[in-house]
């Protein structure tokens, strides 16, 4: 009687995990692989897969054509990534610290970008930053003789980018510093630490996981964007999703797509890599 | 001597300057940062009502670009497919979630923490190589893109939403509910259906309504998944904007920015009162 309460217990635990699982195994596993398989197979004059197992699409990655790609999105993740949590910092710390009864309203106001159609938001910040757009406008009645050139440019592209991806910094950061405990700041205090100090040796050190977790949710995606140059940037400051774009949907050469989309998967497997391994350590030097 | 003067007064001075310089700067940047978040939406909202086609001189106020919206057939063609995408993807994304929420929070089985992380899986790799993968994956079998393709991959990428909002919420379920319903007779069957889900069903809707959103919004994944005749609306407004930027575009956008905002007011009202009563 046991056992067999035991055995469709089991079958029940086995019936409610399968969709999830054949889910992952087969929409998510499965396309990897032969994403992977299709990176080190051959081509044909028409963009079709031969079988076999050669090296020259990576080879290929590394010509100067497509290296300028790589450096280039690695740059604009980076400033992206910096700018963001300069900015998200003092907002998580005002919302955590400051803010009191207005925190929850910040927080829900920082969440409906997150809601807001992300193509409708690029495509206001189009308008603005067009040659007779709202910011040229009011810089020629101030301070210039003629509209600046925004579109177009490396600095659009980076708005863009840090439009789209400050409230997933926020949130992380905010998450680290809204448990820290008053007391210890007090404690700071009352031992004559400053504000600065007190900053420095208390409240710093506790959030830090927090800004490693928002490094990682702004850097990692911030590479496979293509939107934002094509719109923002008039197609000039190229990232390795628009490689990514242009090899499967305009060039149809499946082989070096692949390729670049292993690369992609690398380095941000590198960078959860490294964010669990900066997380033990701060874990370690806690305990 | 008084009993507070352990600090010199140069260390005072310094705290308060310290103190003021912190103290006004986080407000500082936390006042631009909002600014810049939703300056550009307010503009946007503001000119789909502007008479003239100029996104900068104001020349009076009309409904007619709302008008030019309705009347594209093309539009209304995307907006119907997102609308079904939306719909079935949410609702096989939700009862997926909802399964495995109560599997991973139920269920006592070997590997459990392992395949918790694993589902979630989704939610940190780059959207882009999950897309190229799946596109490369239907090529492969000879699917034609199209509706399947789609909702297969908003599925894939809102399923650890819906796990997560579900999770939650059957983690913090009073069980001796359900253990009262079992000691008055009820079997698991009905222990489910008239106790756990009814008291599950308020986050499900959460769920829901979050998937729908994130699929109706979805652009990554359409790009790579979407097939000739099925293009959603994301897609259409990318091919719009490459165009050039019309007013047309700005009562689109502030017809979506209407759409979200009712979502997030669902989803949130009850948060909202609550807080707004304290």
């Amino acid at each position: 009687m046991g056992a067999m309460a035991n055995r469709r217990g089991f079958i029940v635990t086995l019936l409610m995990l399968a969709p999830s699982t054949v889910l992952i195994a087969v929409f998510l596993i499965a396309p990897m692989l032969i994403v992977l398989g299709y990176s080190f197979a051959g081509r044909d004059a028409y963009g079709g897969i031969v079988p076999g197992f050669n090296l020259d699409s990576y080879r290929e990655l590394f010509q100067p054509l497509y290296f300028p790609i790589f450096w280039n999105s690695v740059k604009l993740a980076f400033w992206n990534t910096v700018l963001c949590v300069l900015t998200a910092y003092p907002i998580a710390y005002f919302i955590a610290f400051r803010a009191g009864r207005f925190a929850p309203v910040l927080l829900i106001l920082m969440l409906i970008p997150f809601w807001i159609d992300f193509l409708i938001r690029i495509s206001a910040w189009v308008v603005l930053m067009g040659r007779n757009g709202m910011i040229n406008s009011v810089l020629t009645a101030t301070i210039l003789d003629e509209p600046a050139r925004m579109l177009g440019t490396y600095g659009a592209v980076l708005v863009g980018l840090v439009y789209a991806f400050l409230p997933s910094a926020v949130f992380p950061i905010y998450a680290a510093l809204q448990p820290i405990d008053r007391a210890l700041l007090e404690a700071g205090r009352d031992l004559g630490a400053g504000p600065v100090q007190n900053f420095r040796r208390v409240t710093l050190p506790l959030s830090m996981p927090g800004v490693m977790a928002a490094c990682l949710f702004v850097f990692v995606p911030s590479m496979g964007v293509f939107a934002i140059p094509v719109l923002l940037g008039g197609g000039k400051s190229i990232i390795i999703g628009n490689l990514i774009v242009q090899l499967f949907l305009d060039f149809r050469n499946m082989p070096l797509g692949s390729a670049v989309s292993v690369v992609l998967l690398v380095f941000s497997s590198l960078g959860i890599l490294l964010y669990m391994r900066a997380l033990r350590r701060v874990e370690a030097a806690r305990a | 001597m008084s009993e507070t003067s352990v600090l010199t007064q140069g260390q005072k001075t310094r705290i308060w300057i310290e103190a003021n310089l912190l103290g006004r700067l986080a407000p500082a940047v936390t006042l631009l940062a909002y600014l810049f978040l939703f300056v550009p939406i307010v503009v946007l909202v503001a000119y789909s009502f502007n008479a003239s086609r100029s996104t900068v001189v104001w020349s009076g106020f009309t409904f007619d670009w709302y008008g030019e919206v309705f009347k594209d057939r093309g539009l209304r063609q995307a907006l119907q497919v997102s609308a079904i995408i939306a719909f079935v993807s949410a609702l096989v994304s939700t009862a997926i979630g909802a399964l495995t929420a109560l599997a991973i929070v139920r269920r006592r089985f070997p590997g459990r923490d392992a395949l918790a992380t694993l589902l979630l899986a989704p939610m940190v790799l780059p959207e882009i190589v999950m897309a190229v993968a799946l596109l490369v994956f239907m090529v492969a079998l000879n699917i034609t893109l199209g509706y399947f393709s789609m909702i297969v991959s908003h599925v894939l990428i809102t399923v650890p939403f819906a796990t997560l909002i579900v999770r939650a919420a059957a983690a913090s379920l009073d069980r001796r509910l359900e253990e009262a319903a079992a000691d008055l007779g009820a079997n698991e069957w009905q222990i489910f259906w008239r106790v756990t889900f009814p008291l599950l069903l308020p986050p499900i809707v959460t769920a829901f309504l979050l998937a729908a959103t994130l699929s109706f919004d979805n652009f990554v994944m359409s790009t790579f998944t979407s097939g000739v005749g099925t293009t959603p609306l994301p897609l259409r407004i990318y091919s719009m904007l490459k165009l050039g930027i019309t007013p047309k575009i700005n009562a689109l956008g502030a017809l979506m920015v209407l759409l979200n905002v009712l979502v997030v007011v669902a989803v949130m009202g009850r948060h909202l009162k609550l807080i707004l009563k304290k």
